[in-house]
């Protein structure tokens, strides 16, 4: 899949990182945002104007305006509106030569698979962990990497599962924390959407060294970033105990 | 004998960053959580329930692997241990 001659212009600075060739496989690429909240709306942006070449990204909820702190798609004039069409249309200015699908869905047990399609990896843009072992496990089963990350507060943390290759979100947290309504300012989910769409870019172009097996933890209110080398629980019912096969990984 | 103990996300607000302990020898894993956390009783009460056991959800590592938090208190720390202690972060 070759680049336009717009496309060489648009993307100029960073085939200086990742040459034509890096630049190719953002485009070819489709990635799964699974939620446009707090974490999803930086992760969509990044990897929109990086030229992810196909984005699908799903939401259930409507814009509300407790939302507008933090979800930096949607503005006043959204509100009561689906987040999903308040993303698409501002991906779309954002970068009109990619493709955006916004799909306004809860994601179970029941459409999950179908929902992720044929995509090259997930992201966790999620708020709550049933659904974030969900997706963890249909990565695991279609062999494509999971993007984890999640806030509270000035805190967040983030970690890149390669099916296959690393701890999975279930080793590392095997028991979800009961819901709550967490606190949050808009700069943590921004911090850590970008250390996600960083991950993924990585990923997808073969570039540097990748969250697997290791937590990055952001304290933002410390201002310390510190990371924790975490291991695969051997009692693991995703990733331990069956024959995984390892994600695909651009080299 | 000294070891460290860590906290992050919702426990560090309770009961800080990080402290260097001395503990006596012998002291379990659990033991020393219960130690250093019982400096602050919403910190305490957020990591342990009301019989004084691990709530399910916190998840403990020494020295970079994580701990059946069940079975805690039959491990004995040892000088120089790295312990982690900090909750699933779970909003988006």
């Amino acid at each position: 899949m070759t680049l336009s001659e717009r496309e060489r212009e648009r993307y100029k600075r960073q085939i200086l990182l990742f040459g034509e060739a890096g630049q190719e496989k953002l485009k070819q690429a489709h990635i799964f945002i699974a939620g446009a909240g707090g974490l999803g709306c930086p992760v969509a942006i990044y990897l929109a104007v990086a030229g992810i070449g196909t984005i699908t990204i799903v939401d259930r909820d409507v814009v509300d305006q407790s939302n507008l702190n933090r979800q930096i798609l949607h503005a006043d004039r959204d509100i009561g509106r689906k987040k999903t069409a308040s993303a698409v249309e501002k991906l779309r200015i954002l970068n009109p030569d990619i493709t955006v699908h916004a799909i306004d869905a809860t994601i179970d047990g029941s459409n999950a698979r179908k929902l992720v399609g044929g995509a090259d990896g997930i992201v966790d843009a999620m708020d709550n962990f049933p659904t974030r072992y969900l997706l963890n496990e249909l990565a695991h089963e279609k062999k494509i990497p999971f993007f984890h990350g999640a806030v509270r507060g000035m805190y967040g943390q983030a970690m890149t599962v390669l099916p296959g290759d690393s701890p999975c979100l279930a080793c590392v947290f095997p028991h979800a924390p009961p819901p709550e309504v967490f606190p949050v300012v808009g700069v943590t989910p921004g911090f850590i959407g970008t250390v996600q769409a960083t991950e993924v870019i990585k990923f997808l172009t073969g570039t540097g060294e990748l969250l697997a097996g290791r937590l990055f933890m952001w304290d933002g209110l410390t201002g310390r970033a510190e990371e924790i080398a975490v291991g695969k629980d051997p009692g693991c019912k995703v990733c331990c105990g069956t024959n995984q096969k390892h994600a695909k990984k651009e080299k | 004998m000294s070891v460290k103990i860590r906290f992050f996300a919702r426990f560090r607000e309770l009961l800080g960053t990080e402290a260097i302990v001395e503990p006596a020898p012998g002291t379990s894993l659990s033991g020393l959580v219960r130690q250093v956390a019982g400096k602050n009783s919403e910190g305490y009460s957020a990591i342990f329930d009301e019989k004084g056991n691990f709530r399910e959800f916190v998840i403990v590592m020494r020295n970079a692997k994580r701990v059946d938090t069940a079975g805690a208190a039959e491990i004995p720390v040892a000088d120089g241990d790295d312990i982690a202690v900090f909750p699933p972060v779970a909003g988006g």
